[in-house]
């Protein structure tokens, strides 16, 4: 029975649509996923050392436990967001005269597959073989090892009944959120019997075994919870969610743009593939930390901040732009038979970046903590992204054809939707270009020369945004059958 | 209304549709029916531009369809499901149409209003996105957004499957009225030889892209149908 399985996976797998893809996305996506696992074995190998440098008097074990579980609420979070469910396919073989158990046990197996378990995997093998190689006790480490790996197959397990179930969801939400708060507000700090009761796992290794019964405990209930669900209309069905029916006949002031807007709003708050994208963008916000803590980069090469600022406020224009037509995909055919100038279309994806961009600007207000400076460049590369990179985003999406399942989460890795040689290439005047505005006259003249260009060329940008948006235009209308043929096609 | 000439289309090599001649007048219930890859769908698709006619053109009104998109404020239709948005509630999908046909809400809510019968009681306030409703009743959405905002011509391929009886029945007389009252010019694809004839003055047959018979509907029709597709 299993070989059957086996068989069937094998063939998702290799006629899989990422696998159809030209050598040359093989190859990216292979280098991506070795930089991703060499990025968590690195970290988890030098996790140690950091730690044994910065707090000279803690032993790093004991860091590592007390904070733990942060670690794992992120993990939570990340899955929750991010993992997708592996349910959809059971369908065929309910007909079949298979044994519901063995399809089940198939099932939640097949999960432990999942790209989120090997993060723990290749973060914590690395530091407990570190931990062996400096004469750490062997039993205590490997036991402590296996215990970390029955808590991430947990979170595997525990994501699963919370995407399925209102209540687990809630209970699990309330929990988190209350957790968060109380340390807020330094009523209560979880890290503290949290750090006791990791660094107990690790000093009394025979507890090993409580993670190993969760573990079985939440296996043993997501099991009953499909077998008493094994119906279409049970845990396999998709959720039908109640309408919520938001008046925004506001927006009309927008004039011919207002309908498509109007839907915008609709297709990004209902549906969960750009609900991700809005999140992503949000965290996109953070990237200037990675540059304004360095004093390198502000002292000798201010010209990468401009670099940065562009990421700070675009995360929405950068993601959700370079798949313009294809948030659309689903119903492109309607688009294009329906009285619609290709005009208005485009107009109001612009309308929403330079929204989006806005927004991202005003939530950003906090950078001012490093000085006015910061603020600026954050303030230059707004204009940037408003008045050149929209145009440039959207004229890049313009040549990428492939459909996006609106209510479908993406998969981490197998989706390389927008994933193109052409796509690449645009990508590229997006990173450059404010490089090269700013360091110019960064170069001859001096910092603010470098600010005032940046900032004069969204400037410029805005004032040629019909003559930008014509030949946006003109480049999908060419496209146009194109376009349709790729998005009709089956996924 | 609508002129064909020379239509033909061709997929690596293959022909699928070769139309040399065909004339729709304005106002004519017209059924094209054939087997599966008869070209049907392929010709509603050139009708709307939606594919590039390896040789030939159509032109409706005197518009070339594939040069001008003059043709759109006067055309609906209804291929399939990549023609609804999945995610709004009947309601909205009606008024986004109707904004895009130059409708104003009271419009299009006059305008639904005459189809409660044919909704029967589930589409309307039912606080469901258009994706969570079964294929019938995105079928009967569908149809009547094709309604809104006066066209002069509608398409609609296959409107009758997966509809149920009482909404079967329903929409033949709606189409009817269309083409006799209004002055519509209705095409219409199907499968269902009894109800092409019940609706349709006209019935071209179509064959491996080819037309083969070019009907006025009468008493004989039916038969005569039934007879070339069992032979």
């Amino acid at each position: 029975m299993i070989k059957h399985f086996l068989n069937l996976e094998w063939k998702q797998f290799r006629r899989a649509s990422y696998f159809q893809k030209g050598i040359a996305i093989k190859i990216l996506l292979f280098l991506a996923v070795l930089y991703f696992g060499g990025i968590a074995i690195f970290m988890g190998g030098i996790l140690f050392f950091g730690l044994e440098k910065t707090f000279p008097d803690i032993d790093p074990i004991v860091m590592v436990n007390n904070y733990l579980i942060y670690w794992i609420l992120f993990e939570l979070m990340i899955r929750y967001f991010m993992q997708q469910l592996p349910v959809m396919n059971i369908k065929p073989l309910m007909i079949i005269p298979i044994k519901r158990n063995s399809v089940i046990h198939y099932l939640l197996g097949k999960t432990i597959l999942s790209f989120f378990n090997f993060i723990s995997v290749l973060l914590f093998i690395p530091f407990s073989v570190v931990l062996l190689v400096k004469g750490y006790p062997v039993v205590n480490v490997i036991l402590w090892f296996f215990a970390l790996m029955c808590i991430t197959m947990s979170i595997n397990f525990l994501n699963f009944l919370i995407n399925k179930s209102n209540t687990v969801f809630y209970v699990i939400a309330t929990a988190v959120i209350a957790i968060v708060t109380l340390r807020y507000f330094n009523i209560f700090d979880i890290t503290e019997p949290a750090g006791k009761i990791f660094n107990g796992l690790y000093n009394h290794p025979y507890l090993a075994i409580i993670p190993l019964l969760i573990m079985l405990g939440l296996y043993k209930a997501n099991f009953n919870f499909i077998r008493k669900g094994f119906y279409l209309d049970g845990a396999i069905s998709k959720k039908i969610k109640e309408v919520n029916a938001t008046d925004l006949s506001w927006m009309d002031r927008f004039g011919s743009v207002a309908p498509f807007l109007k839907n915008d709003i609709k297709m990004i708050t209902r549906n969960a593939r750009p609900k991700q994208v809005v999140m992503m963008s949000f965290f996109f916000l953070f990237y200037g930390l990675f540059f304004f803590t360095q004093k390198i980069y502000i002292e000798e090469m201010p010209y990468l901040l401009g670099f940065a600022s562009i990421f700070i406020t675009g995360g929405f224009l950068l993601s959700f732009g370079q798949l313009v037509p294809s948030w659309d995909s689903e119903y492109y055919k309607l688009l294009m038979s329906q009285n619609i100038p290709y005009r208005q279309y485009l107009e109001s994806k612009w309308y929403l970046m330079v929204f989006a961009v806005i927004v991202a600007f005003i939530l950003s207000t906090p950078y001012l903590y490093f000085g006015v400076d910061i603020y600026l460049i954050i303030a230059a590369g707004a204009l940037f992204n408003i008045g050149l990179n929209t145009f440039i985003t959207l004229f890049g999406g313009a040549l990428n054809r492939v459909p996006i399942e609106l209510d479908t989460k993406a998969k981490a890795f197998s989706n390389t939707n927008g994933f193109n040689p052409t796509q690449l290439l645009i990508a590229l005047p997006k990173m450059v270009l404010p490089i090269i505005i700013f360091f110019i006259p960064y170069h001859f003249f001096n910092f603010n020369a470098g600010l005032i260009a940046l900032a004069l060329s969204g400037v410029i940008g805005m004032v040629f945004k019909n003559f930008f948006l014509n030949k946006i235009e003109q480049v999908y209308q060419k496209g146009k059958y194109k376009t349709i043929a790729a998005f009709s096609e089956k996924k | 209304m609508i002129s064909t000439s020379n239509l033909s289309k061709a997929y690596n090599g293959v022909t699928v549709l070769n139309i040399e001649n065909l004339d729709i007048p304005k106002g004519q219930s017209f059924g094209l029916v054939g087997n599966n890859g008869a070209g049907k769908t392929t010709y509603f698709s050139l009708l709307l531009d939606l594919i590039q006619p390896t040789t030939g053109h159509i032109k409706s009104k005197n518009i070339l369809v594939n040069e001008s998109e003059d043709w759109k404020p006067f055309t609906s239709s209804f291929i399939d499901e990549s023609f609804l948005i999945g995610y709004l509630t009947a309601e909205e999908y009606f008024y986004f149409i109707g904004e895009l046909r130059g409708q104003n809400k009271g419009d299009v809510d006059a305008l639904v209003a005459q189809f409660e019968d044919f909704f029967h009681d589930e589409i309307l306030a039912k606080k469901k996105y258009l994706r969570d409703l079964s294929k019938g009743n995105q079928k009967k959405a569908g149809i009547v957004a094709a309604l809104i905002g006066n066209p002069e011509v509608i398409i609609l391929d296959e409107p009758f499957a997966n509809l149920d009886p009482t909404t079967q029945i329903r929409l033949k007389q709606i189409i009817k009225d269309l083409a006799q009252k209004q002055g519509v010019t209705v095409l219409v694809s199907s499968h269902d030889l009894l109800h092409v004839t019940d609706v349709c003055e006209r019935i071209v047959v179509l064959e491996k892209g080819e037309i083969v018979k070019d009907l006025a509907t009468s008493e004989a029709t039916l038969k005569e149908l039934e007879q070339h597709f069992a032979g």
